[in-house]
């Protein structure tokens, strides 16, 4: 258990991860209040990460439930071991004859069976499946449901008894309550929007790129070998390229994959060519990787010129990319339609419709 | 402390933000387990707890900036106050001086028809949003200080009637001008009138505060301040009407009206029929989504759990395999229909589209809008066709003679009946996306798409005059999945054709 928003900064620190106060505060809430934290924010931000760190700096073990299309409580809650109940009814024959041994009577054979009756649907022929294993585990533990936003509208309706009362109901059984309260993170890619009723039962966290300085530090500790000069620049071309309008920009793991390929390069410097050579290592779709060809002048400015000289100290704000001319009829409707979509799942520009509220 | 925290839940709620009770008690707890001495941390579990949606965020933002700092006239005052300010500095005072800026921001007589209320809310929000001095110098004097001691001299309920007169001047203005709701040009005679109008009410509301017991000084600084605006008042708005009035003629020859309009809303047998016909082919083109359970049936996939149970009679032995699918449920509908004289001839043929998908589907609802929008799902249960149309058109339900606003209408929908749409349900707009010059309020059809499984857009005109003359479906096309073009039986046969076919993912 954590004692306060800076320890939590500091243990989660010990396991590498680094975070602002805003997450650790978050974190605390979550463990002192017993409420899940329902994790948004763009893919390669450390969502995932967040739980296994946690588990591991309160020493529980991890259950992740993966979720996916099709879910259903027999993969996530639990399931009847139908072929074991046949086979113990199968070699227990006997004994059930036994059973019968100076029975007269067909009342008093089912008054006999009847007090056996509970074997079979004990909780011996259940198969546990995470939510179970993390409601019934005798130690607490961290349960990761990891991509909800996945698994069907159903499925959310389905976990909320787990969420706000953490217990679970088996017909034949009664209702599992939680032995030791799980502490629950759910992550969630918003490829649609989870249901109100959901939303409500947990804390709301929302990982967004981290700021420069945080990001060297980040880059700092999970790849020493890099150089620290180049780490610097590392950062300064990876938040230029944030900056375009891209289909998926540049997440942290892309940076870290980045600076990871550039130790094995064994780098001294990024130069433009270097920088034009493992761009694949951080654009992944084609138009995105024509856009950054086209700008790609002014994202290699921080490589030519030796300055960012303030990146250490300061945050600088985010720099804006030269205006490419305006050509909005060149795009064809099908572009346009295109970058709607990517628009609603990968950006968190917050709320840009000009909406101003009330009625 | 918590009645701070309800206020800044009430405003957040009032700019559109859903919080539950649950939530806002969840921040009020979560506030005890921490030292409140650190206003990030505050910040972070208020966001936390009561934020549940990104595109809230940079809301929540803004106004917990606002809300939660000590405004400098107000430490200087009381300086002994260690919590955040008295939550009503953010409310009340802007309204007096944000008159001029709601009258010359919407010139068209649009809130005519609405009460005091709401005209008040709108000044909330101007204030907040600090647009309330887009007409005026931009660094001007700070209404929201001047506001905020007033609050804090105690003279709200001074205030309040004070400015409850002025705008119940400011509000007989506006219903003189109903009448113009439909029409399109404007005449500068009326924006002197206007213009002089709220000069007259604003120094009434100047009169009145000098009634009061306030500081004199602060009352002298506002006083000059709003002089100076007013002077310039007349001027701005004339501009204003006048680029207003240069946008209407430009689109004049665009907008007209069909010449005919037809008295007889009935239908033949034959068109009835084809009608008919048609939807039931679009019906079972359309599939809903992928039901969660599996289904027993005679085709699919063994399973073996069911197999092994019922099997269980002949000692384990797959005599009777059972076999299980997912089943697709039955899909639902939300149709929103145009329904204004400007589309008036195919107006008849959408609601006969409508009428009919109500028929055939299972879970529609449909609503009808021109200015405004009311569901009319009912009306098409009970009554016949003929008489269910003629019951759209003849006003009793919704005016029908004022302009189009799909703005309003999207709006609406959005914030009304936003329930009815779920990842199950298609959604089909019907209509010209000409909104008169009226806000197209893109961000509400945006809002639907994303709850929806699949948005449509039926238009009654030829792609080729969208561009043309205060058309705004080039604005929304491209959040629409898609965008067909249907006027007549014929056309909706071949859409439906191509339609569906290729629209509907399987997940």
């Amino acid at each position: 258990m954590f004692e306060s928003i800076e320890q939590t900064i500091a243990r989660l620190r010990e396991q590498q991860y680094i975070c602002d106060r805003k997450l650790a505060t978050v974190v605390f809430l979550a463990l002192q209040m017993r409420k899940p934290i329902l994790i948004e924010g763009p893919a390669g931000v450390g969502k995932t990460e967040l739980a296994k760190v946690v588990s591991a700096a309160l020493g529980r073990a991890l259950i992740r439930l993966q979720c996916y299309g099709g879910l259903d409580e027999a993969h996530a809650l639990y399931e009847w071991e139908y072929g074991k109940q046949l086979l113990y009814t199968q070699i227990l024959r006997d004994k059930i004859g036994q059973l019968f041994d100076g029975v007269d009577g067909l009342h008093e054979a089912v008054a006999r069976l009847n007090l056996h009756e509970d074997v079979f649907f004990s909780e011996r022929f259940l198969v546990r499946r995470p939510i179970l294993q993390a409601i019934d585990s005798p130690d607490p533990v961290v349960l990761l449901i990891d991509e909800l936003d996945r698994a069907e509208e159903q499925f959310e309706a389905f976990l909320l008894e787990v969420l706000s009362d953490f217990q679970v109901t088996v017909p034949e059984l009664g209702t599992v309550t939680a032995k030791t309260v799980p502490f629950v993170i759910i992550t969630s890619n918003n490829t649609r929007d989870l249901s109100d009723a959901l939303k409500r039962r947990c804390l709301h966290l929302f990982i967004d790129y981290p700021d420069e300085r945080r990001e060297l530090e980040i880059v700092r500790l999970k790849v020493p070998a890099l150089r620290e000069t180049l780490a610097e620049q590392v950062i300064a071309v990876i938040r230029r390229l944030r900056a375009l309008d891209l289909r998926k920009a540049p997440s942290i793991s892309e940076t870290l994959d980045w600076a990871r390929a550039l130790v094995l390069l064994d780098a001294d410097a990024l130069t433009p060519a270097l920088l034009e050579e493992t761009l694949h290592l951080l654009v992944k779709y084609e138009r995105d990787t024509q856009r950054v060809s086209e700008q790609l002048t002014w994202i290699a400015e921080p490589i030519q010129g030796q300055s960012v000289p303030q990146s250490t100290t300061t945050t600088t704000p985010t720099p804006l990319p030269p205006q490419r001319p305006a050509e909005p009829d060149a795009m064809s409707l099908e572009q346009r339609r295109q970058e709607h979509t990517a628009r609603y799942f990968t950006s968190y520009r917050g709320r840009t419709d000009g909406r101003t509220g009330g009625a | 402390m918590d009645a701070a925290i309800n206020r800044f839940v009430f405003l957040l709620k009032r700019r559109g933000v859903r919080i539950s009770p649950a939530e806002s008690l969840d921040a009020m707890q979560a506030l005890t387990r921490v030292s409140l001495c650190d206003r990030d941390t505050v910040r972070a579990i208020l966001r936390c707890t009561l934020i549940k949606d990104v595109r809230d965020l940079s809301l929540f933002e803004e106004l917990f900036d606002q809300f939660f700092s000590l405004p400098k006239h107000a430490r200087s005052a009381e300086p002994a106050t260690g919590l955040p300010p008295p939550p009503e500095t953010s409310l009340q005072p802007s309204a007096a001086v944000a008159a001029p800026e709601a009258a010359g921001g919407r010139p068209d007589g649009d809130h005519a028809h609405e009460d005091l209320l709401d005209i008040r809310d709108y000044f909330d929000e101007s204030q907040m949003a600090t647009h309330f001095n887009a007409h005026q110098d931009p660094d001007d004097f700070s209404l929201a200080e001047f506001g905020q001691n007033l609050v804090l001299s105690r003279h709200r309920e001074l205030l309040d009637q004070a400015l409850r007169n002025a705008l119940q001047l400011l509000k007989a203005q506006r219903v003189k001008h109903a009448h113009r709701a439909g029409e399109l040009n404007f005449d500068e005679a009326v924006a002197a009138l206007d213009a002089d109008l709220i000069a007259d009410a604003v120094t009434d509301l100047l009169d009145e505060l000098s009634d009061t017991d306030l500081d004199e000084n602060l009352l002298q600084k506002l006083s000059a301040r709003v002089t100076g605006g007013i002077a310039r008042l007349p001027e701005l708005l004339k501009r204003h009407l006048e680029r207003e009035l240069a946008l209407r003629q430009e689109s004049l020859p665009t907008t007209e009206r069909p010449a005919r309009s037809r008295p007889d809303y009935r239908f033949t047998e034959q068109e009835r029929r084809d009608m008919t016909e048609i939807v039931q082919r679009l019906c079972r083109r359309m599939r809903g989504a992928r039901s969660y359970r599996r289904r027993i049936g005679p085709q699919g996939r063994i399973s073996v759990p069911l197999t092994l149970r019922r099997n269980m009679k002949y000692e384990g032995i797959p005599f009777q395999p059972v076999l299980t699918r997912y089943r697709d449920e039955k899909p639902r509908l939300a149709v929103i229909c145009d329904v204004s004289l400007s589309v008036r001839n195919t107006a008849r043929f959408m609601l006969h589209l409508v009428y009919n998908l109500q028929t055939l589907f299972e879970r529609v609802r449909s609503f009808a809008f021109v200015g405004d929008l009311v569901e009319i799902s009912a009306y098409f249960d009970r009554l016949g066709i003929d008489e269910a149309i003629a019951a759209v058109f003849d006003g009793s339900l919704l005016d029908t003679e004022v302009d189009s606003n799909y703005g309003r209408a999207l709006e609406r929908f959005h914030n009304r009946y936003l329930a009815a749409v779920t990842p199950q349900t298609t959604v089909i707009v019907l209509g010209d996306g000409r909104g008169n010059r009226n806000p197209p309020q893109v961000w509400a059809l945006e809002a639907i798409r994303r709850r929806a499984k699949r948005l449509l857009w039926l238009s009654p005109e030829s792609r080729g005059s969208w561009r043309m003359g205060g058309c705004d479906m080039p604005l929304y096309e491209p959040v629409c999945h898609q965008t067909e073009v249907v006027r007549n039986l014929r056309q909706l046969g071949q859409v439906t054709e191509s339609l569906l076919r290729r629209s509907v993912v399987r997940p």
